[in-house]
């Protein structure tokens, strides 16, 4: 077989962490989020394992799936395809558990009729809440090279604000690592430590035939949380290998992280860390460019095809189809797709999700630490 | 199942009157309106009129548009019956040949249209500018119960003798047919894009082509012996947009009424009749923080950091800080440095304009005038200075002068 395949297949949870920004998810999830002028969360990760020779893609989808399935399709724009591997989507199992899973390792379970049925001999998986433009090949070829049972990726950074913050509502797991000469020596889960740590990003590379029978084991004995209750215990028997991603991670984990990491790309540093390197594939909509009207103002924007500018915009993040009224004011903000900002009406520090409409001379206003949100067909 | 129309699209001109546009690329494969190229517009009537059967007919350097056109997909028009076919010269047990006219180009793919078993033939041509409702012409065609209908337009009397005219009757039945005429007798121009019904077309061609002095031409030839025959001829009245865009300035132009969709009558803003194109992929354009923009089209990947006043901006490029793009062209992957000044031009792609160069100007009359041209992959030096009446293919040395 010629070198440009990858030996794995991916494994994606597109809910993971749906909880922590209800916002954005009540008709959607995670991995269907907009991001970054046209994009959804999953593109990131779903484009980066194409581009590492990644054909065989699952989503273990949970709930709130159709805006995923409807941006996905038959994954196409992904070039995914394929007679062999492709794209899948798997919803829950509905007749095997009345309940619908909650961990890694009753989603996996769920599927692992499947995994016993591919040929790949590895298998990444990783959750939809970072946007990267990572190299699996390189993860890939380190798990190899350091005869890992399981290599798990971080990043040096501060733990989010949202996990540490005191009485908080967060009910989702998120580990950091204590690693020596690139074992993992300890982990911790759901630590408030301050300063930088080795945060995990919930990227893991196992081989297929170890995943199933670890999965098979921790089954039985009625586990639910990959890290928390198989490699925890195991530590000292499995050979966890931590590997450090030092490129750009664009994290989202409430709406406030999702305003600021938007607003990032509007520095070009940014915008060329994340993009520069292999294409981010999405959904194609056949849009237009963008036409700026006589009378229009734009400053420090990042702007998608389809948009209408008449108006004034300023520092900010439009999506597809965003149309600008004449004497209208955007600062700050970040606008979904189709979003109708009308004559005269202003709008600053906002986020609008899908198809909302601002009537004419309405003003809205939030602040830096908190953005008036508009939900999705909603008109002001 | 026969198909009732197939569609057969002339792509094969050199469009030699668009000159450094055309050095690597056929005509219809020339970039258009910020993200499309000249043969979207025919392929995405097709898909929006419902034809799901297109064969395009290459010759003149087919790389660039064989790869764009690729398995169709952009237009959904990759089908497991029908589709898009691209359809170069080939060579059969009697012998090879180019196509050697209009009418010979479809002569030579008569095997591929019977394999569909149409009634109807719609002949298309690939350099024009136009949104158009086929299945409506098609309609047309069979109420007046023709043989062959073509589809004209009204142009202004004293600019009648330019085109090829169709002179009719009450009801639309052509009576005569008149090629850039002294003395115009009618002013509907065709617009050289006819049904046939598929039966009479094959033995127009097959007649054709057993006549050794016919140039194998639909105006000079087929049409004329139509007449000549007195087949049942109509024309279509089509009053919409539509612009040949076979020289510089008419290309131009067309690429500046894009931007006044609502005088101009082009309007790419249509969710009703999308034109659609294979999409850059690139992430969305930014605007800095010292860029001025102005009523332009601006669209994926673009880099905007100086000032952009009516132009069409395609994917890609890059205005750096203290340039200046005005009534501009500027084609994918073009970048345009500090300082360079750029007025009333076209840019091809992957130029690259340095500092302080100078490309062309506005006339003074406000008019098309003169537009400056610059071939794709040239580099213009900085400090150069490109006249507005140039016709740039190599490279211009730093400082240099090209008029």
């Amino acid at each position: 077989m010629v070198n440009s395949k990858a030996e794995a297949l991916g494994i994606i949870f597109p809910n993971s962490y749906d909880a922590l920004i209800p916002e954005l998810v009540t008709e959607r999830l995670m991995a269907s989020i907009p991001f970054a002028s046209r994009y959804r969360m999953c593109d990131f990760l779903i484009s980066s394992m194409v581009h590492c020779g990644i054909s065989n893609i699952s989503l273990l989808v949970r709930q709130n799936y159709h805006s995923l399935m409807d941006h996905l399709g038959s994954g196409r724009e992904w070039d995914l395809v394929r007679k062999k591997g492709g794209l899948n989507i798997f919803p829950p199992y509905a007749q095997k558990s009345v309940k619908v899973y909650t961990g890694r390792i009753e989603a996996l379970e769920s599927i692992k009729g499947f995994l016993k049925s591919q040929t790949e001999k590895y298998v990444i998986m990783s959750d939809s809440n970072v946007a990267v433009n990572f190299d699996f090949k390189e993860l890939l070829n380190r798990h190899i090279e350091s005869n890992a049972d399981v290599t798990v990726v971080y990043h040096k950074q501060e733990i989010p604000e949202v996990f540490k913050r005191p009485n908080g509502v967060n009910k989702e797991y998120y580990y950091t690592f204590d690693v020596a000469d690139g074992r993992v020596k300890k982990i911790y889960i759901n630590s408030i430590q301050s300063g930088i740590t080795n945060y995990g990003l919930n990227i893991y590379v196992i081989e297929r035939e170890h995943l199933i029978q670890l999965i098979e084991e921790a089954y039985v004995h009625g586990y639910t949380y990959f890290v928390r209750d198989l490699l925890v215990p195991q530590i000292d028997t499995l050979n966890i290998q931590g590997y450090c991603y030092d490129g750009y991670v664009a994290h989202i984990h409430d709406m406030k992280s999702y305003f600021e990491e938007n607003m990032k790309l509007l520095k070009e540093e940014n915008l060329h860390a994340l993009f520069d390197g292999n294409q981010i594939y999405t959904k194609i909509r056949d849009d237009n460019p963008t036409r700026y009207v006589n009378g229009s103002k734009a400053k420090n924007v990042l702007v998608a095809d389809g948009c209408v500018i008449e108006g004034e915009v300023e520092n900010s993040v439009l999506f597809r189809g965003v149309k600008i009224g004449k004497g209208a004011k955007v600062k700050n903000c970040v606008l979904m797709q189709d979003t109708v900002i009308e004559d005269g009406a202003s709008v600053e520090y906002v986020i609008t999700d899908k198809d909302v409409t601002v009537t004419a001379g309405k003003s809205l206003t939030g602040n830096d630490s908190f953005q008036v949100f508009v939900s999705k067909r909603q008109t002001v | 199942m026969a198909k009732e129309l197939v569609a057969m699209l002339l792509a094969g001109g050199q469009g030699s009157r668009l000159y450094a546009l055309t050095q690597k690329l056929a005509k219809p494969a020339v970039p258009f309106g910020g993200k499309y190229r000249i043969i979207d517009f025919p392929l995405s009537n097709c898909v929006n009129s419902g034809i799901d059967t297109v064969g395009i007919l290459t010759q003149y350097q087919p790389l660039v548009l064989n790869e764009y056109i690729g398995n169709g997909q952009p237009w959904d028009l990759d089908r497991l019956y029908g589709g898009v076919h691209v359809l170069p010269p080939y060579q059969q047990a009697s012998g090879s040949d180019w196509y050697k006219g209009t009418a010979n180009a479809i002569y030579q793919n008569i095997s591929f249209i019977e394999r569909y078993d149409p009634e109807y033939v719609i002949i298309l041509s690939g350099d024009q500018i136009c949104k158009q409702d086929y299945s409506d012409f098609l309609r047309f065609h069979k109420e007046k119960g023709a043989e062959f209908s073509v589809a004209v337009m009204e142009v202004p009397w004293e600019e009648a003798s330019r085109f090829g005219l169709m002179v009719t009757d009450e009801n639309d039945k052509i009576t005569e047919f008149q090629e850039k005429p002294k003395e115009p007798k009618s002013n509907l121009a065709s617009m050289g894009i006819y049904i046939f019904n598929w039966d009479i077309l094959k033995k127009y061609l097959i007649e054709d082509e057993a006549d050794p002095n016919s140039e194998n031409d639909f105006g000079n030839n087929i049409i004329p012996n139509l007449l000549r025959d007195k087949r049942s001829m109509y024309a279509y009245r089509f009053s919409g947009y539509w612009k040949d865009v076979g020289t510089i300035s008419s290309l131009w132009e067309a690429n500046m009424e894009v931007l006044d969709p609502e005088h101009s009558g082009i309007n790419l803003f249509d969710e009703e009749w999308k034109i659609y194109s294979r999409n850059s992929g690139m992430t969305g354009h930014r605007i800095g923080d010292d860029a001025t923009v102005e009523d332009s089209m601006i669209t994926d990947g673009c880099n905007i950091q100086g000032t952009v006043k009516h132009s069409v901006l395609f994917a890609g490029v890059t205005v750096e800080q203290g340039a200046v793009v005005e009534d501009a062209v500027v084609m994918g992957n073009t970048v345009i440095k500090a300082g360079a000044v750029v007025k009333h031009c076209i840019i091809a792609e992957k130029v690259v304009i340095e500092e302080g160069a100078v490309v062309g100007e506005t006339p003074e009359d406000g008019g098309v005038g003169q537009v400056a041209t610059i071939a794709s992959y040239v580099t213009i030096g900085a400090n150069a200075k490109i006249g507005p009446n140039a016709m740039v293919y190599d490279d211009v040395e730093e400082g240099g002068e090209q008029w």
